[in-house]
């Protein structure tokens, strides 16, 4: 009897090249960080059940559920507003099934949720150049009053859908962006943002979610 | 006082000032006989060579090329674009017509560049355009000879017939003779990109007003942009110097650069042009990064596009100089009165050793002044008003000034510029001066073109004669000389005005200071567009338009300021009519009788400067052109040299090539063998994937297909078929019911998109009172079909012994969770796009590559097979299936043969409209198959379908081949087409008519079910 293997393949399996890239110099601008391994749930409220979800969120995560376009964490885990009684949660993936089993357990008759952690690819961009990088593919208005740290957003970048949101500074103090893009445009989004950064020198790299 | 550089001294005030200090700007002078000793907004310390039309010369740092130019005596420096007349410098800025350059070369090569604002740098190679074979001798110059012929509307005229002519000879004819510049025809080796910036208050040019607005709204505390398309900041202040709050105008500029650049919410961008305005506060503008080096450096771009996100915007793009139109006004050597100013006091270069001065405003007077100053001769004034401004009359009087009072009624001269001015007073008595240079100034332009793109119609102001800004564009206020305001002290009052106002109107609460302060110069103007003497005299100089053309326009019928424009091109050239358009409508007003503001401005549209397409396009080209998607199994599907096609966004595996292979046709046909003779897997993960779910999902999809599926057991597919609300169908696919309230949705790769809005739709808007949720799984999964005879051997390899993989287990249409071999668990479906035995196999998409690899193992003794698109297309055409080419937005369900699928029990989107007459007429184009007879024909998509023997034409037609493939199993080409009335024709001869192609063939119409019509290897 063969023995099957079941190695895991990130979208980024080529595209990322980690180390530097682009402008030579003391400095990096841009950091990008693949961050892989994490467990992502489309949570969906029952039609009319949009309090009850929220409240198995609290229960479940200790905080509430955003109602507008925000990011907040609570208990091991990221909530982030994905639309009208839906939210997102990303957590590290520890124990995949039982995670998923408690989200079930406790969402059980007030959402549906969906399971997207194959679905979704998580980019991280900081560093003292991250925002201007950004600029050239998004939209967005980044600056600190118009998104301060929290603030989230569905937005478009090269015409496909991204989830976008602001977490805490970083230790040297600048931004940090994530980025949720679908997993197979997550290759050429990728090379959008790498292309965007190069001018700033990047350091990229993947980690485990933590 | 300064004086020239060069060995030859100039003038009566020939002083010498300041000494080169280094031997490098010594040798750098020796070329600029033109080049004053001092002064100038130039770094002397930077010596810089450069080549025009091959030949050596040298600048400084802080120079343009056109700066650079005068400063080494060139005059000619063009060809003009119809007439192939020698042209000169005409102005300073981004408005000028005649002194454009090709910049670099080869891949690099740049046409049409404004010398006027390219800067300077060391090893700078332009060439003169438009000459051959050279700018001296153009042997194009025969042209004037023929001048009477060139006239408005010469093409209209000339080359109406034979019409036939028009694309084979005239057009080519005529695009070689014209043009002005050669574009590269390489790839473009720079990078170019765009970004997006925010602000509350965006100040559109950085002169007095711009900087005044600019530190208003920044003190205030709102969010500033500034942009300047110079290199720095400053605008006529650079150039015609003043006092401003009691220190040099430069002084004052610098110290307020200083102010800007050290508030945080205030962002400066130089060299930034803005030329567009768009809606909801949107401006686009262009910056040149590094047109200023000879090559950028090492990731970096050479032009950004900027989309800049505003609440309010200030335009403070100042004025432009207008010229006047008189016989010899474009040869080499007239120039705006300003641009004199700006080369001499900003370049410290003199653009002619005796300046004659053709003005009809106080500004240009101003230029008598510079021009002394710096130990110039005033050759003459000519001023059609007749008196000394009361302003310059103690300076005329000291320099016992030459005045007269008439109009420049013709230049002297050759393709070295101006020799004499001839002088027609106002008595009509004619006089000639010696002069190189003529500096004119016919008043000033507000530069509307900005706050005119909405349609905003400009506004006439009898006191400076010219057009200021009506409607501007929401958010939009305009100030300084943008908005008529033209003394120093109304600009700076005016800019901070606008300024503070505007970041107030963002809320911003911060104090905005005052305003700095100047003087008010008088500036009294006595409108003269034209002087009306023998010789050609010329209104757009980039054009050839002449006062001449314009005029005839008007006695041909084309008196609109629209059709004057399109029938002279007036107004049309790169530079968008910026010194011509306002003189062309004031002579058109003229010879019709009416005012100039009943006359009226034509539209003025982006973008206000050119722009590079290679800026526009940015990040987006070749491999970057658009994003792409990838499949789990595509790095897999890679490294076994699969050969990619581009469906959509997705790249996906179109065939496996093996060595020996001598063409496609052999690598898929073995593919399609393996499948029905053994096993092969193919990635369909592109395919469109929802989950549905919710207590009302099977209600919801009753409502969205035709067919039912709330009946469907838990455990089990089906294929469904959707329409669109006009019966047309829509998308097909096969969903599964995974719970009681849980379906899995798919969708064809193509529709993935619009059949997930549709749901959304659907949802949301149709029947909010249903309980489902939608959540697109698309990529959440790697999906392969596993196919042929041997599958159920390849799974039992690959499945969990305790699962049951026997018909009965797992029967037809059969769709359930499965433990895999190694601990992980996959969906299985079993549905058949082949006809084989086969399923489909879900894995988390990051378990894709390996999927694909454990395929290999377990179907190993098998001789599995990895398919790409091709053979997938060849089984399902073999198989009579419908795809893309026949679910094209034409057909109905009846078309494709599943007419019978169609509910009558339920009501369902697109039922009542699908039963309209023409949707059910019996003659209507239906799938069928179609097989040529002679076996060794190739069949073609696209070819047409008539009645045997018929004659071809539109009355005969009666449809066309959608699909086709070589049918391994047929050895035969074969395909499927939409035939009129087709299923009742099977066996019947028709004619296969490809005049695309130049082909003729006959074919017999049949099922379009091939192979296996019965239907018993998928299910066995």
């Amino acid at each position: 009897m063969v023995d099957y293997l079941w190695n895991t393949q990130s979208p980024l399996q080529k595209a990322l090249v980690p180390g530097r890239h682009g402008a030579a110099g003391a400095h990096v601008g841009v950091t990008l960080n693949e961050v892989r391994d994490i467990v992502l749930v489309q949570v969906m409220a029952r039609r009319g059940k949009a309090a009850e979800a929220a409240k198995a969120a609290k229960k479940l995560f200790g905080i509430e559920a955003p109602a507008t376009p925000k990011a907040v964490t609570g208990k091991a885990a990221t909530l982030i507003w994905s639309g009208p009684d839906q939210f997102t949660v990303i957590a590290p993936r520890a124990d995949e099934a039982s995670q998923l089993a408690a989200m079930a357990q406790v969402f059980a008759g007030s959402a549906s949720l969906s399971d997207q952690s194959d679905g979704r690819c998580l980019i991280r961009v900081s560093g003292p150049r991250g925002r201007d990088a950004i600029a050239k593919f998004s939209s967005l208005d980044l600056h600190d009053l118009a998104f301060p740290v929290g603030a989230a957003a569905n937005t478009s970048v090269d015409h496909t859908a991204v989830n976008l949101w602001r977490e805490a500074n970083g230790a040297d103090g600048h931004p940090v962006y994530n980025m949720l893009v679908f997993t197979s445009f997550a290759d050429s989004l990728w090379h959008t943002i790498v292309d965007a950064s190069l001018e700033y020198g990047v350091e990229a790299a993947s980690a485990r979610a933590a | 006082m300064s004086g020239y550089s060069g060995s030859e001294p100039l003038g009566r005030t020939a002083a010498l000032e300041g000494t080169p200090t280094s031997a490098r700007s010594q040798a750098a002078s020796a070329s600029q006989s033109h080049r004053l000793r001092s002064g100038g907004l130039i770094d002397r310390q930077q010596p810089l060579q450069f080549s025009f039309d091959g030949k050596v010369m040298s600048g400084f740092a802080g120079d343009t090329l056109a700066s650079a130019l005068v400063a080494n005596g060139v005059k000619l420096v063009a060809r003009s674009f119809k007439y192939h007349r020698p042209r000169g410098i005409i102005t300073a800025g981004s408005e000028e017509p005649s002194a454009l350059v090709e910049m670099r070369s080869g891949a690099r090569k740049e046409p049409n560049t404004r010398a006027t604002t390219q800067e300077l740098y060391d090893g700078l190679v332009a060439q003169s355009q438009n000459r051959w074979p050279s700018l001296r001798r153009d042997f194009m110059s025969i042209n004037q000879l023929a001048a009477p012929i060139f006239v408005a509307g010469f093409y209209y005229k000339t080359f109406m017939w034979p019409a036939k002519f028009w694309e084979k000879v005239y057009e080519p004819l005529i695009r070689r003779a014209a043009g002005l510049g050669k574009s590269a025809e390489l790839p473009d080796p720079d990078h170019y990109d765009k970004a997006w910036a925010h602000c509350d208050v965006l100040v559109i040019g950085g002169g007095a007003a711009g900087l005044s607005a600019a530190l208003a709204a920044g003190r205030a505390g709102s969010r500033v942009i500034l942009v300047e398309e110079d290199s720095r900041l400053g605008g006529r202040l650079l150039s015609d110097g003043g006092e401003i709050d009691g220190m040099h105008a430069e002084e004052w500029v610098r110290r307020t650069t200083d102010e800007l650049t050290a508030l945080p919410n205030v962002r400066v961008m130089v060299r930034t042009a803005l030329f567009g305005v768009y809606d909801g506060g949107v401006y686009a503008a262009l910056e040149r990064v590094n047109d200023h080096v000879p090559v950028p450096g090492p990731h970096q771009v050479r032009q950004r596009v900027w989309r800049i996100v505003a609440k309010r915007s200030v335009v403070t793009a100042g004025a432009i100089e207008r010229p006047i139109v008189f016989p010899g006004n474009d040869r080499p050597g007239v120039m705006m009165a300003s641009a004199v100013r700006t080369y001499v006091h900003r370049f410290a270069a003199m653009p002619g050793r005796k300046v004659a001065l053709f003005t009809n405003n106080d500004d240009g007077w101003r230029t008598v002044e510079a021009i002394q100053q710096a130990g110039g001769d005033i050759a003459a004034v000519i001023d059609p008003r007749g008196k000394v401004p009361a302003e310059y009359q103690a300076l005329a009087e000291l320099s016992d000034l030459r005045v007269l009072s008439g109009g420049v009624s013709d230049v002297k001269g050759g393709v070295d510029g101006v020799r004499g001015v001839v002088v027609t007073d106002n008595n009509g008595r004619t006089q000639q001066i010696d002069a190189d240079c003529l500096a004119v100034s016919g008043g000033w332009n507000p530069n509307v073109g900005l706050s005119c793109f909405h349609r905003g119609r400009p506004v006439w102001r009898d006191d400076i004669a010219a057009f200021v800004p009506g409607d501007s564009p929401k958010g939009m206020t305009t100030a300084g000389a943008a908005n008529g305001e033209f003394s120093l002290g109304a600009c700076l009052r005016d800019g901070h005005a606008a300024g503070a106002a505007a970041a107030a109107e963002c809320g911003a609460s911060g104090n905005a200071g005052e305003a700095s302060e100047a003087g008010d110069e008088v500036y009294a103007i006595s409108p003269l567009w034209q002087v009306k003497a023998k010789g050609k005299a010329f209104v757009d100089f980039q054009h050839d338009v002449t006062a001449s053309d314009v005029t005839l326009a008007q006695r041909e019928g084309f008196e609109s300021v629209e059709h004057l424009k399109r029938y002279t091109t007036l107004g049309m050239a790169t530079d968008q009519g910026k010194t011509s358009n306002i003189t062309g409508l004031a002579i058109m007003a003229e010879a019709t009788g009416r005012t100039i503001p009943q006359t009226g401005t034509t539209i003025y549209r982006p973008p206000y400067a050119p722009v590079a397409i290679g800026a526009l396009a940015g990040h987006h080209r070749d491999e970057n052109f658009h994003a792409w998607r990838l499949t789990p199994s595509h790095h897999w599907a890679a490294a076994r040299g699969a050969v990619f096609v581009d469906t959509g966004l997705w790249k996906r595996a179109q065939w496996y090539p093996q060595p020996g292979e001598k063409d496609w046709i052999e690598s898929v046909t073995r593919e399609v063998l393996a499948v029905r003779n053994g096993v092969g897997f193919c990635d369909v993960s592109t395919l469109g994937k929802v989950d549905v779910r919710g207590a009302d999902a099977g209600t919801f999809l009753d409502r969205v297909y035709i067919n039912a599926f709330s009946s469907l057991a838990v455990g089990k597919a089906r294929y469904g078929l959707m329409l669109r609300e006009d019966g047309i169908v829509m998308d097909d696919g096969t969903t599964s019911r995974i719970a009681e309230d849980h379906y899995f949705l798919t969708t064809t790769t193509a529709k993935a998109g619009p059949v997930m809005a549709h749901l959304e739709f659907c949802r949301q808007v149709l029947w909010p009172e249903l309980d489902v949720q939608l959540s697109s799984a698309s990529d959440q999964w790697a999906q392969f079909s596993i196919a042929g005879p041997n599958t159920r051997k390849l799974l039992q390899e690959l499945v969990d012994p305790s699962e049951d993989m026997s018909n009965e287990g797992f029967p037809f249409m059969g769709a359930r969770e499965v433990k895999l071999r190694g601990g992980v668990t996959a969906r299985l479906f079993r549905i058949s796009f082949s006809g084989e035995i086969a399923f489909e196999i879900s894995v988390p998409a990051r378990y894709g590559a390996a999927m694909a690899q454990n395929l290999m193992i377990a179907g190993r003794d098998l001789g599995v097979t990895p398919y790409g698109t091709e053979a997938l297309g060849v089984m399902r055409i073999e198989k009579g299936h419908v795809a893309g080419p026949e679910l094209n937005g034409t057909t109905t369900a009846d078309d494709l043969g599943l007419g019978k699928m169609m509910s009558k029990k339920k009501d369902f989107i697109g039922r009542v409209m699908a039963g309209r007459e023409a949707l059910t007429a019996p003659d209507r184009q239906v799938v069928v198959g179609i097989k040529p007879l002679d076996q060794k024909r190739r069949l073609r998509s696209g070819a047409h379908v008539l009645p045997k023997g018929a004659i071809p034409g539109p009355e005969t037609d009666q449809g066309y081949v959608t699909s086709v493939c070589y049918s391994p199993m047929l050895e035969q080409w074969i395909g499927l087409g939409l035939v009129e009335r087709g299923r009742e024709r099977f066996g019947e001869i028709v004619r296969i008519h490809d005049p695309l192609r130049n082909e003729d063939y006959e074919a017999e119409i049949c099922n379009p079910v091939f192979y296996d019509p019965e239907g018993a290897r998928q299910r066995g």
